[in-house]
């Protein structure tokens, strides 16, 4: 078990014009599940990937146990890595697949068998260990490679977005499993997924990448509530934070459609990795608004302070909550109301903001402003 | 970042030094020799005498002699011949038309193409020093199966390996490659997809038809490919018209590979075969590019 | 000599290398497609053509067996009056034939185990090399294989014996298998290049060196890669002529290709040609290529119908 550190960790691949990872830098405490997210191409895979071994930075350093590992051979890291396609040695039996990383480290024979039958029975595959990859499902297949990486007792876990083929209630099940079992263990953990509901049920904390670049590091709420740019913005929740483009007046922000919505008083944020905008820099705004930070008010009442009257576009009713459409000013937003709230399509409601969940971000260089 | 790169590097090391073994294997019996020929070519390196151990430089002599030398003209016609024979219209064309007529056979079920199919493929695998003593004996001009034959037939009997001894090496050429085109023409049709020619049926279009149309626009430009490979192939083929004809009667079935031969150990004049050698390379190599080219597009 | 149609060949059992069962099974069945009814007349025109055919390329065959057992054959085709294995007696008995037989056994299996060695870690390294300029290597690679070896036969016996390499079955093992090379590289790249990366990688993270992992993993995966590979490397070398006529004319190191070799040039002329015993030395140089070649027939088919050259 040991803390991992990425200090200013630089990659670029000979068939890429632009870099895989920009100067990336990351403390993980001993014990943390850190949960690297991003959309396809954004750096988070090879960011594993170097801490694992497979790659090696261009510059930077990168250490586990405050030891740096750069020019170390995967073998010699100590880190056990849970690939996306599992891995698994097509030709040995998942009980010699587990045991694999024993043999490696001449364990005795018992002690080898000890440990597998422990694994196998805490995953609950111990009736898998004969067959062979080609005859387990694409579940039995993860846990396999899940007790292969656990059996070892690394320094550290490395998942490689091991959930991601998985059936979707298989995925959630799993997802839990995982997040009790690496508290159990208490080995640090880091996590590489694009699935943002995923990210935010795991991890202790989550780390944002996009283009190669760290945007912001935090627990799953401080991304959530006060996301350091627009792209964390948009790429945290479903449906995701609803963006508007507004201009600064006084003590509040009006948007295109006329809306004025007060302004967020000045707030302390707590672990935003990125420096804050100064506040009041230009006129030019987006104001974010998550779905549920908006209040249905029905029916319409034009003269009272602070509700926008909106058209109705679409309503979504997904059992516990309604997803309802809306237009202002040409812009579309969406609305997470209660599962009773029907308003008819093409009709007229009245939307009011929470003024402790307004947002703004700089419209230039799409920082939050605080 | 020079530092940093060394783990890539690193791991290409490891694979450089994975290939080094076939690349000294090909380095000595590829291009050494290759490189060995063109040096030669530019001296009077003999098998034997002074010239073998002291060879002297003779610039483009060689080369000038070469291409007057009626000899060679001779040798380039009768390989051109050889191979527009035997490659082009014996094994190409012949291996396509068992190809279709098996393939047809097939979609009708009649076992008997099965039978065809290893004949052919027999021919193919056993090797050519066999082929060739099966066809010596087949052109026997007393006894040969193939003149009993004619006797049987009503027909005079021939002097195969004397008086039409190039017929006779690309009848015996045919024989032994005809499969390689015959497989790779059965490995395409069966690519074509079954509903083409459903469709085509229904559309009321006669046999004639579906082949003009659906089925030589999938074997075009697999076609352009082998013609250049059993070219390549015929090109250099040796050890055959050795066996049969050793190039004889008086040069009329000496093609390129056989005159580098004879010049370098019947004549001792290793460095004349080796200009030869030369030429045949950069044929060779000509035709190779152009092949990767074509096989580059298509890929 | 073909690169594409290697190409054809290569992809297709590349595709599928980590089944070979399933290799096999679909190598057999071609896709199925409707049979339709034939009419009286095509059936008696295919099958006429089919029997022309048949006796074109079987012919020679036929001959080839019945003198092979016939004490008194002749170039004609006729059954042996009294079938007889003296002409396999006589070439063991007068040709030393056993003594050939071992030779030659002895210098397939040996390239045949330099060639299985040498193309697994060459195939594997060009399949993982990460350079930019990767093709050229592959490319050059096929364009050695173009390369006919009867162009190179004059400077491949002037290096042989410069550097002491004729008569020795060193040379000639090394010959064999440089023949073979460039061909196999390729088609085991193909294969290496169907194994994801990530189950070495798994194995380096297990704590398996490079190497290790190659073999402990990587190899076992490949390995019906690898039989077609032994199978053509032993066969090559088993048939192969040219280079054993060139480089040994010492009688203990005889292999049976240069024994029939003789055996076919010393006949003739004022010497009546003894056909019944080279007959007899064809059919065992044949025998090992027709038992290796039907016993995985499908699988040698699509090796060879990129690799002509040598046999």
């Amino acid at each position: 078990m040991a803390d991992v550190e990425f200090d200013e960790v630089w990659k670029q691949f000979a068939s890429q014009t632009a870099a895989a990872v920009k100067g990336l830098s990351l403390a993980i405490p001993d014990h943390e599940l850190l949960v690297l997210l991003g959309p396809s191409g954004c750096g988070k895979t090879t960011a594993l990937r170097m801490l694992a071994g497979l790659e090696e930075p261009d510059s930077g350093d990168i250490r586990i146990g405050a030891k740096s590992v750069v020019g170390l051979e995967p073998k010699d890291r100590d880190v056990a890595l849970v690939f996306q396609s599992y891995a698994l040695y097509p030709h040995l039996s998942a009980h010699d697949n587990i045991g694999y990383p024993l043999k490696v480290r001449k364990l005795s024979k018992a002690d080898q068998e000890a440990k597998v039958q422990r694994v196998a029975k805490m995953l609950g595959i111990g009736h898998l260990l004969p067959r062979r990859p080609g005859q387990l499902s694409g579940g039995e297949q993860q846990r396999v490679a899940l007790a292969r990486a656990i059996v070892r007792e690394p320094r550290v876990f490395l998942m490689d977005e091991p959930l991601s083929n998985l059936d979707a209630k298989l995925r959630v099940h799993t997802r839990t499993e995982l997040k009790t079992l690496q508290r159990e263990l208490g080995t640090t953990m880091v996590f590489v997924t694009h699935d943002q509901a995923e990210a935010m049920s795991l991890a202790n904390r989550i780390a944002v990448l996009n283009a190669g670049e760290l945007q912001q590091i935090g627990t799953p709420d401080e991304v959530y509530n006060d996301p350091a740019n627009l792209f964390v913005a948009e790429f945290i929740g479903s449906p995701p934070m609803n963006l508007l483009e507004a201009t600064r007046d006084g003590d509040s922000v009006v948007t295109a459609g006329g809306w004025r919505i007060p302004a967020p008083r000045e707030r302390a944020v707590a672990g935003s990795g990125t420096v804050a905008a100064p506040a009041g820099s230009g006129g030019a705004v987006t104001v974010g608004l998550r779905p549920e930070g908006i209040a249905v008010v029905q029916p319409v009442q034009d003269a009272q302070d602070g509700v926008q009257p909106a058209a109705v576009v679409a309503v979504e009713p997904l059992g516990s909550e309604v997803i309802v459409d809306v237009q202002v000013g040409g812009q579309s937003l969406k609305i997470r109301a209660a599962p009773d709230v029907r308003p008819e399509s093409g009709s007229m409601i009245g939307l009011r903001a929470d003024p402790t969940a307004v947002r703004l971000f700089d419209r230039a260089t799409g920082l939050a402003i605080h | 970042m020079a530092v940093a790169r060394r783990g890539r590097l690193a791991r290409n090391r490891l694979y450089l030094a994975g290939l080094s073994p076939a690349a000294f294997l090909l380095a000595l019996f590829f291009v050494g020799p290759a490189l060995w020929a063109l040096g030669s070519s530019f001296t009077n390196r003999a098998l034997v005498g002074i010239d073998a151990a002291n060879p002297r430089f003779v610039g483009l002599d060689n080369y000038v002699r070469l291409f007057g030398d009626p000899d060679f003209a001779k040798v380039i016609l009768n390989s051109v011949v050889f191979v527009i024979g035997s490659a082009i219209i014996g094994q190409f064309v012949l291996g396509l038309l068992l190809a279709l007529l098996i393939d047809h056979a097939q979609l009708r079920g009649f076992l008997a193409s099965n039978f065809v199919y290893a004949a052919v493929l027999l021919a193919w695998v056993n090797p050519t020093i066999i082929a060739g003593f099966l066809w010596v004996a087949m052109f026997d001009f007393y006894n040969g199966s193939l003149n009993t034959g004619l006797h049987v037939l009503g027909a005079q009997p021939a002097n195969w390996l004397g008086e039409g001894p190039m017929l006779a090496v690309i009848i015996a050429n045919t024989w032994r490659g005809t499969a390689f085109t015959m497989l790779i023409f059965l490995g395409a049709l069966r690519t074509v997809p079954s509903d083409i020619y459903e469709a085509a049926r229904v559309d009321g279009a006669g046999a004639v038809r579906r082949f003009w149309d659906h089925t030589l626009p999938i074997l075009r430009p697999i076609a352009a490919l082998t013609l250049l490979s059993v070219t390549m192939a015929t090109f250099g083929t040796f050890i055959l018209i050795q066996t049969l004809t050793n190039g004889g009667p008086a040069y009329q079935t000496e093609v390129i590979a056989l005159y580098a031969f004879h010049e370098a150990f019947q004549n001792h004049a290793v460095g004349y075969g080796s200009t030869i050698a030369v030429v045949m390379l950069a044929l060779n190599l000509a035709f190779a590019v152009v092949f990767l080219r074509w096989s580059r597009a298509r890929a | 000599m073909t690169a594409d149609l290697t190409a054809v060949a290569g992809a297709e059992l590349a595709t599928d290398q980590l089944a070979t069962e399933r290799l096999a099974a679909r190598a057999t069945a071609p896709a199925p497609r409707p049979k339709a009814r034939a009419g009286p007349l095509e059936w008696i025109l295919i099958h006429l053509t089919f029997l022309v055919v048949s006796v074109f390329f079987l012919v020679p065959f036929v001959w080839l067996l019945s003198a092979a057992f016939d004490a008194k054959a002749t170039a004609y085709i006729q059954f042996p009056v009294e079938p007889t294995i003296m002409n396999f007696v006589r070439i063991f008995t007068e040709h030393d034939f056993g003594r050939v037989l071992v030779n030659s056994v002895f210098v397939a299996v040996a390239t045949m185990i330099l060639v299985v060695a040498t193309v697994a870690l060459a195939g594997y390294s060009l399949s993982r090399l990460d350079l930019r300029r990767k093709d050229w290597i592959t490319y050059a690679v096929l364009l050695l294989q173009t390369m006919p070896i009867s162009a190179t036969m004059v400077p491949i016996y002037g290096l042989a014996r410069q550097l002491g390499l004729r008569n020795s079955y060193l040379g000639l093992i090394l010959i064999h298998a440089a023949i073979e090379l460039p061909f196999l590289i390729w088609l085991m790249k193909g294969f290496f290049d169907s194994i994801p990366r990530h189950l070495e990688e798994a194995a380096w993270l297990d704590g398996r060196s490079k190497l290790r992992a190659l073999v402990e993993i990587v190899l076992p995966l490949a390995r019906p890669g690898l039989g077609i590979a032994a199978g053509l490397a032993f066969l090559s070398a088993w048939a192969e002529v040219l280079m054993v006529v060139i480089l040994i004319d010492q009688d203990s190191l005889k292999t049976v290709p240069l024994a029939f070799y003789e055996a076919m040039r010393t006949q003739g002329g004022y010497v009546e040609v003894q056909y019944g015993v080279i007959a007899a030395m064809a059919v065992i140089y044949l025998l090992p290529v027709m038992v290796v070649f039907f016993a995985a027939r499908r699988l040698m088919v699509r090796g060879l119908m990129s690799s002509t050259r040598g046999l």
